[in-house]
């Protein structure tokens, strides 16, 4: 019934998500559909910890043959489905880490898969692309359903009936009204997601699977766990926490009033003081998660929403920290 | 024969849970923890479907919890409790007193590591830490085995040759957390029936028969009381195999007090404990193809220790790996393997012992990795290897930094030119321009990790604002702290320390002590002003509150400031004592059987306001210059008279369910229906400063709680009578609020 397993009798699935965007429960959902409808022995986890949207989490799906236990507890190595939650995580993680040309990669974007495939930097593999952003902008759902009916799509022995199914199971009896439009989803990720197998470049090379290193150690960990450089997140990137909306700044309408700087959870408002004004310069979205508070707060709509594919975030970003005020703790 | 059962894809919280369901516990005493929190949970999801009747009480902290527990059980019914790691730690002095005088309860002790640095994941540091305290623990290795012992952990507990307290402990996240196809019963009925009814021999509601429980026992009688304790333990092994075998009859599945695979005729055999086993048996699999002899060994139960049936099943072996999740810091090794040594060492056995801690903090075991230890183990045969060792680590490069920092604040850039005057016994506070504020360098850098739309950040910012010169903040254990300082990152571009969030208030009067005394000596300059600032969630201000009432009591120069987003957000949305009434959260479901939170929320201010400290307010971004103004009064209360406490309404949009664009919006309409009144209490006398009437802005309490789907219910008018009753409390203490606020002897 598995089109493929490994070693272990095991068709192995790790989604590469963000917290909040549905990869916990889509895992659980397709592990139940296995089972519900097939008879699969299943397994699915997520690598998350404390309950936070907007960080990156793995999930992973284990299928086998209902003869064969599933005994490994350990993540994911070497996935024959992979399906990254958001095109931003690709830049931002080494998502396609175990990967090899028999992997199907399907990603949330409103690319193609050879342009994917040239994000991924991967020789080979198939590559299904689906815009799961638009859909779920469109139908008002998560892009759970969206990529469960991409990935039904792709792996065939999951049908789109067997994830509605699952999805009746759960949300039916509690948010009747939310059904109909994830059926709407579940249908348009399995008709819409175009999934290719993309021409061999052989400038890529897969890279295997590694454990989570870092380069601190015991040797050279400062004692008690102390960070002793104030405030080095900042060197974090935090874009791939948005969905698709992004606030747009307007200078010529701000009244640098200040309001965004106090409602702003990401701490992002640039604010530069010329000839004595303090005055509003625009967004550094390294920060900006997208919550669009600054948008429902600014008294003369300087701060507008807008959809994230039509701008380039890059060119309007005004960056808060510069090489000046950054500094390495030698101790 | 066997009973009906069917198979489900469910988490190991998730069937314990639906064991105690189906069980249907009298009462269950919990305090959230990461990542046992889940089984309230669900079993509080149950209950609102109305599958079970358990009386959930949600404790103040898991020392509470272990006293409702040990209450409940002195009065003879079936109890529950549930925790992991600190909470585990916090509760100790609790567990002797409940296996030494005898009531038997379950607690699920999800394993995680206990801090140090806060980890949340999986090791054994939690329960090796409980061996001595009288308890039975047995350990389930996969969510079957969670459902299984459940079920069968109180028919052990309750035995009349037993009578003691019992753990079921399984590995948190790998066990916890994952989803595995198990089969459960299908008729509760049948669960029950195989547990059977419970007899207390003796209870503290049994008016006819008055008896004392817990004595005042020293020599020579507590020796005995604890010899006793020892002979139940060996009998215990016993019971436990009798309920096995009549396990295995009822559902099919067997169970032994030491387990094996492949043990029989290896050479090398890991002695190993929790979720990794499972691991190890796919790599002896591989390994066996290739010829080699291994195998595998594991105990299901470790309180009493089944030493005879540990050695009789590693006995045969060349060389025993002991895998320690943990470690006893005795250059022998963690509990696991230092007992192992003791058992062998007893027996008179010679099999050589190799100790690896491993998997501390969650560390995942590869199958690549059980392969190497295999390895490690053939080595040992002939070569010379370390006995006691760790394994996983990684050294490092000492080339390495951190990731690069800022450049810390100077006294000018942490300015806010904002005025503080005392003006006929009255603080005046001139020149809050928000514009001009956005100079002052933010304290909190950008790059942390809070959900989309949190206002914790947004609240605090703006609390910041109002202070001018060198801050130190103390976090409590919560979202602001897990989000702002996630290893080897801080957001902190000050100061910051963190400690567990029943102790920050008092953590942080010892910083201000050993600063003030420190200028007394002339050891840092004496006009060096820094002020402290202690910041905890609501969950903070429940676990917390006796370090928080006696830190206010003794009047130390610092700021408490609680951010309240309704809920203990950071362990997934429990419902905390500042959680209003009939809002829903995880542990407090709407269903058909429940409507959400069944009592008002905690009036912490007015609680504060019992301990006569000369500042205490109220805030939100929603009001940021009174807010700021707030804080620029704090913080001269802090530094010239006292503590100050103050409570900022923070939104939530994940567990709210709310937009996150509407958070300022919510926390706004949260005080303009009354709900969240802006008011101060300065130097006892009491001030509203805002009143929406006043304002132009009242609206109606249903108007905030449309806002949010964890309030929607609410509106719904089979609620109706939950709705007036929090109507009512809100007018109620608004009204008293506002007599007090014209006059300023109340």
């Amino acid at each position: 019934m598995l089109p493929i397993t490994n070693q272990y009798g095991l068709f192995e699935v790790r989604f590469e998500s963000i917290g909040g965007l549905g990869a916990n429960i889509a895992g659980k959902m397709l592990a139940e559909a296995g089972l519900k409808y097939l008879n699969l022995n299943v397994a699915s986890f997520s690598s998350y910890g404390s309950e936070k949207t907007g960080t990156p989490i793995k999930t992973f799906v284990r299928f086998s043959d209902p003869e064969v236990p599933i005994k490994i507890n350990s993540p994911v190595e070497n996935p024959h489905l992979l399906v990254i939650f958001h095109e931003n995580l690709i830049n931002a993680l080494p998502v396609t880490l175990g990967c090899n040309e028999n992997t199907i990669i399907i990603v949330n974007t409103k690319k193609s898969p050879s342009e994917i495939q040239d994000m991924l930097k991967i020789p080979t593999a198939t590559i299904g692309t689906v815009d799961a952003i638009g859909i779920s902008l469109e139908e008002k759902v998560k892009f759970n359903g969206i990529l469960l009916g991409a990935i039904s799509k792709a792996i065939g022995f999951i049908k789109p009936e067997h994830i509605k199914g699952i999805f009746e199971d759960i949300i039916g009896k509690k948010y009747p009204a939310v059904l109909e439009a994830n059926f709407r989803a579940i249908e348009r990720g399995y008709n819409e997601v175009k999934i290719e197998k993309v021409k061999e470049k052989k400038e890529y090379s897969f890279k295997p699977f590694a454990k989570p290193s870092n380069l601190i150690g015991y040797e050279n960990q400062i004692i008690g766990g102390l960070v002793v450089n104030p405030g080095n997140s900042f060197s974090k990137d935090l874009s791939a926490s948005r969905n698709g909306l992004i606030p747009v700044f307007n200078s010529q309408k701000c009244t640098s009033c200040g309001m965004c700087d106090i409602v702003c959870p990401d701490l992002c408002m640039v604010f530069i003081e010329e000839n004595g004004q303090m005055i509003m310069k625009g967004i550094d979205y390294q920060y900006c998660k997208g919550c669009l508070k600054c948008v429902q707060i600014c008294p003369v709509k300087a701060l507008t929403e807008g959809v994230e594919a039509e701008y380039d975030v890059k060119s309007m970003t005004v960056k808060l920290f510069t090489e000046k005020d950054t500094a390495q703790n030698h101790r | 024969m066997a009973r009906e059962q069917v198979y489900m894809v469910e988490s190991g919280n998730e069937l314990a849970a639906l064991a105690a369901s189906q069980i249907n516990y009298h009462v269950m005493g919990y305090f959230p923890i990461t990542p046992s929190t889940q089984i309230a949970e669900y079993l509080d999801e149950l209950k609102a479907d109305g599958k079970n009747t358990v009386n959930m009480i949600p404790a103040d902290g898991e020392h509470g919890a272990a006293g409702i527990c040990y209450g409940a059980s002195t009065a003879g019914g079936r109890v529950l409790n549930a925790t992991s790691a600190n909470g585990l730690l916090y509760a100790i002095e609790q567990l002797p007193v409940q296996s030494h005088t005898r009531f038997p309860m379950v607690l699920n002790v999800v394993t995680r590591s206990v801090s140090g640095p806060l980890d949340i994941k999986c090791d054994h540091s939690d329960i090796m830490m409980v061996l001595n305290t009288g308890w039975l623990i047995i350990f389930a290795k996969n969510p079957q085995e969670v459902y299984d012992f459940n079920i069968i952990a109180p028919k052990i507990a309750e035995h009349k040759d037993v009578r003691l307290p019992i753990i079921v402990a399984y590995d948190g996240f790998f066990t916890s957390h994952q989803k595995k196809k198990v089969s459960v019963f299908k008729n509760d009925k049948d669960v029950k029936d195989f547990v059977g009814p419970f007899k207390a021999d003796y209870t503290s509601i049994d008016v006819n028969n008055p008896l004392s429980i817990g004595c005042y026992m020293n020599e020579p009688d507590y020796i005995n009381n604890h010899y006793q304790l020892a002979k139940v333990m060996e009998k215990a092994k016993d019971v436990i195999k009798e309920v096995f075998d009549e396990f295995e009859k009822f559902s099919g599945r067997k169970y032994n007090l030491v387990n094996s695979y492949m043990a029989e005729d290896a050479d090398v055999i890991i002695y190993a404990l929790g979720s990794s086993v499972d691991t190890i048996i796919t790599a002896i699999d591989d390994l066996r193809k290739e010829g080699k002899k291994v195998g595998v060994v594991w105990p299901s139960v470790i309180r009493p220790l089944p030493k005879d049936q540990i050695y009789e099943t590693v006995k045969k072996a060349k060389v025993i790996v002991a895998l320690d999740r943990q470690d006893s810091y005795n250059d022998i090794g963690g509990n696991l393997s230092t007992e192992l040594k003791a058992v062998l060492q007893e027996k008179g056995a010679t099999n050589k012992v190799i100790t690896r801690v491993y998997g501390l903090g969650g560390r995942e075991l590869y199958i690549d990795e059980a392969k190497e230890l295999f390895d490690l183990g053939f080595k040992a045969i002939n070569e010379s290897v370390k006995n006691y060792d760790y394994y996983g680590v990684v050294t490092g490069n000492k080339e390495t930094k951190l990731p690069i920092g800022l450049k810390p604040l100077t006294l000018e850039m942490q300015d806010n030119g904002i005025e503080v005057e005392m003006v006929n016994g009255k603080l005046e506070v001139k020149n809050i321009n928000l514009r001009k504020l956005t100079k002052q360098a933010k304290r909190f850098v950008p790059g942390h990790g809070a959900c989309i739309g949190c206002g914790i950040f947004s609240g605090l910012n703006t609390f910041m604002r109002g202070l001018k010169g060198y801050v130190v903040v103390l976090f409590h254990t919560g979202c602001g702290m897990v989000v702002s300082t996630g290893y080897p990152y801080t957001s902190h571009r000050i100061t910051y320390v963190h400690n567990l969030f029943q102790n920050g208030a008092a953590t942080l009067s010892g910083i201000v002590e050993m600063y003030k005394e420190k200028q007394r000596r002339g050891e840092i300059p004496k006009d060096l002003d820094i002020t402290f600032v202690m910041v905890t969630g609501d969950g903070g201000a429940d676990i917390g509150m006796g370090p928080i009432v006696g830190t206010a009591n003794r009047n130390h120069n610092l700021i408490i400031l609680e951010y309240d987003n309704e809920g203990y957000m950071n362990t997934g949305n429990q419902l905390s004592y500042s959680t209003p009434l009939g809002h829903a959260t995880s542990t407090s479901h709407v269903g058909e059987a429940q409507k959400g939170k069944r009592f008002h929320h905690k009036d912490t201010p007015q609680i504060m306001a019992g301990t006569h400290i000369p500042y205490i307010f109220t805030g939100s971004e929603a009001f940021p210059i009174d807010l700021i103004k707030k804080a620029a009064k704090a913080q001269w209360y802090a530094n010239n008279m006292g503590t100050v406490y103050g409570k900022i309404l923070s939104a939530c949009p994940l567990n709210w369910r709310s937009e996150p664009k509407l958070g300022t919006k919510i926390v706004k309409a949260a005080t303009d229906c009354n709900f969240f009144p802006l008011y101060e209490i300065e130097q006892g006398i009491t001030t509203l400063t805002y009143d929406p009437e006043k304002a132009k802005s009242k609206i109606n309490f249903e108007d905030w709680l449309t806002m949010m789907g964890k309030t929607k219910h609410l509106i719904d008018p089979e609620n109706k009578e939950i709705l007036e009753a929090a109507k009512k409390e809100i007018e109620r203490r608004f009204r008293r609020l506002k007599i007090m606020s014209e006059h300023p002897e109340l």
